[in-house]
């Protein structure tokens, strides 16, 4: 059975990409859940810590397990950046105000990344060898690729349970008046989870890298800015760790999908599987809009 | 009929007749001025919806890619019978973007704010994948117009129809959208909105029927929005794609115009998508390939500095002056 086969091996590296997604979703999620605001410029984050992954190996041949410090670096700082020179004022604006400025934002990286970088696509090949397993063979390096998201996810939940900075997140994510009351600098929060949403999101480029190794142009973000919103409504959206585990199910549901639709004759797969993600999207915010993993 | 409700009109009859004069005097001004004026239709129809209602509807580009399809299917299977077939596409784009305009209103305007905009986007891209994923009308491939119209209407009368009749049609519907939003904002469908968009709740409870108003306010700017893609994308270019008339940046341009202009106002729409054309157009032929690099930073600016918009700024500065009575 060649489909069967086929079909767990998919399943197999959707399963690896899908804990990528979620790493890549969750700072879109923590974003919206403390400042309620929809980062609509997400992609372009995504792209940055692919392009940090990029230059790090092809200047320095830095590996890129040890770009993702620097990554995550890069982005607090971007994050902060952003957050005092613009968000910082929006907070209580109009969605129509936020979701126009991140866009603004999101393009405005975009084309400055272009103007440094170019328009080409470019890529580079970190080869440390290739695991057999039965009908499924799996490069390393996106093995390794799904352990760092998983560390990642695990120091992010024990962060914010365990430490008082992270619990103060959660608790403006539950009630923002009532954490003020409680005396929490609920202005601090803001610019701190921001930054910390921003900096998750470049860090996440860099584990993109590892999946699409010549797919890393200056326009990469937006395919993935959708892609996030259909995984963080998926899995509530404010909830980081729906993310993280809705990610994971989208990458099984895509690859999965994906190897059933090219069974019909006559149809694309690529297109009719973003197809059938769109349409779980409305079915779950209609039905549910605070997400199948979400709470009430 | 109240008559003096009217005259914010009149400011705008003067602009759109300085632009038609430049248009027809000045040589090679009248291309730019259509590409205006696309802008201003976008801005006019979408103000419909957005200004009025405070919903930010991120799909609004699919209304404008179904108006698109629709006029692209009458001239394909109609074309035979002659000119008919662009009435016939015109009506089509308007019925085929009312009814996904019902459809998704009838859904999707039960979510509020982020989720409403998440669920637009899904609308779009979903549709969007629909068509390239089932090879519906083209697929992928999209449709392409331009030979099949040569040799069923000639090529003088295709030119006819991108350069001239295409542009006519584009000012035309700006008119009618902004003629339409002047007489929604004096009835009491105006006053609905108005409290519908400043407290939802508060409204619902006085006893305004809110999701009534929200969808009608809904499906008049998506039946603009299917004219807009019916004649500005298939009639003037003479192609459809699917990637093109699907494409999100064309919902952000238009709320771009929308809040440049001034949410919810008759006048900001026009002013805005006539800045905003100005600044596109001039942007890309002095810095070349770097427009978008110059407008973001002002995008981001105004949105910080200037959230009321144009005209309603002017409107604040000129409250109980003569001059009031003119701006809406």
């Amino acid at each position: 059975m060649i489909v069967s086969e086929q079909l767990v091996s998919n399943l197999f590296y959707g399963a690896l990409l899908g804990s990528v997604y979620g790493v890549a979703t969750m700072g879109l999620s923590l974003i919206f859940g403390v400042l309620r605001i929809v980062n609509v410029g997400h992609g372009a984050f995504i792209m940055l810590g692919a392009f940090t992954a990029f230059w790090m190996f092809t200047l320095y041949s830095v590996i890129p397990i040890l770009s993702i410090p620097i990554a995550l670096i890069f982005g607090l700082a971007l994050g902060f950046i952003i957050f005092f020179s613009t968000i910082k004022r929006l907070i209580d604006a109009p969605e129509l105000s936020t979701l126009l400025a991140t866009f603004a934002i999101g393009i405005f990286i975009e084309e400055v990344a272009k103007f440094v970088w170019g328009s080409d696509y470019v890529g580079f090949s970190w080869d440390i060898g290739t695991l057999y397993l039965g009908p499924v063979t799996v490069p390393y390096t996106k093995l390794l690729a799904f352990l760092c998201s998983a560390i990642i996810a695990g120091l992010l939940y024990v962060w914010f349970t365990k430490t008082k900075l992270g619990t103060a997140i959660r608790a403006v994510v539950e009630d923002r008046e009532g954490a003020m009351v409680c005396g929490i600098n609920v202005g601090r929060i803001y610019s701190v989870s921001f930054a910390i949403g921003i900096g998750l999101t470049v860090l996440s480029g860099v584990l993109v890298t590892l999946f699409v190794p010549v797919g890393i142009n200056v326009y990469m973000g937006p395919d993935y800015t959708l892609k996030a919103f259909v995984i963080a409504v998926l899995g509530g959206l404010g909830s980081p760790w729906g993310a993280f585990v809705a990610g994971f199910l989208f990458g099984l549901f895509e690859n999965g999908s994906y190897t059933l639709l090219g069974l019909i004759p006559g149809v694309e797969p690529f297109a009719l599987t973003r197809f059938v993600a769109f349409v779980f999207l409305l079915i779950i915010l209609l039905i549910k809009p605070t997400g199948l993993l979400g709470g009430e | 009929m109240n008559i003096r409700a009217y005259k914010p009109l009149i400011p705008m009859i003067a602009v759109y007749g300085v632009l038609i004069t430049i248009a027809l005097t000045v040589d090679g001004m009248w291309q730019p001025v259509a590409y205006f004026m696309f802008y201003i239709a976008l801005g006019q129809a979408f103000n419909i919806f957005l200004g009025l209602t405070g919903y930010v509807d991120f799909g609004y580009v699919a209304f404008m890619g179904l108006g698109a399809y629709g006029m692209g299917l009458a001239i394909k299977n109609f074309g035979h019978l002659g000119l008919i077939a662009l009435p016939i596409g015109i009506f089509l784009a308007v019925i085929m973007s009312m009814l996904l305009s019902l459809a998704v209103g009838a859904v999707a305007l039960r979510l509020r704010g982020a989720y409403f905009a998440i669920a637009t986007i899904g609308v779009n891209e979903g549709f969007r994948y629909l068509v390239e994923g089932v090879r519906l009308w083209g697929g992928t491939e999209g449709m392409i117009l331009s030979g099949f119209m040569r040799k069923t209407y000639g090529r003088e009368m295709t030119n006819f129809f991108s350069t001239f009749l295409s542009d006519v049609l584009v000012i035309l519907i700006a008119f009618s959208a902004a003629v339409v939003t002047i007489a929604i904002l004096n009835k009491k469908m105006g006053y609905a909105l108005l409290a519908l968009r400043e407290d939802e709740d508060a409204a619902k409870v006085m006893g305004i029927n809110v999701t009534k108003y929200k969808i009608m306010a809904f499906i008049t700017s998506a039946g603009f929005a299917g004219l807009i893609g019916a004649t500005a994308w298939t009639l003037k270019l003479t192609y459809i794609f699917p990637e093109d008339v699907f494409n999100i940046s064309y919902t952000v341009e238009a709320i771009v115009i929308v809040m440049l202009g001034g949410a919810g106002t008759l006048l900001g729409p026009m002013f805005g998508g006539l800045i905003y054309g100005i600044m596109k157009y001039y942007l890309s032929v002095i810095f070349p390939g770097i427009q978008l690099l110059i407008l973001a930073p002002i995008l981001i600016a105004i949105v910080v500095v200037f959230p009321e918009g144009l005209i309603g700024y002017i409107r604040k500065k000129a409250r109980d002056t003569r001059l009031s009575e003119y701006l809406r």
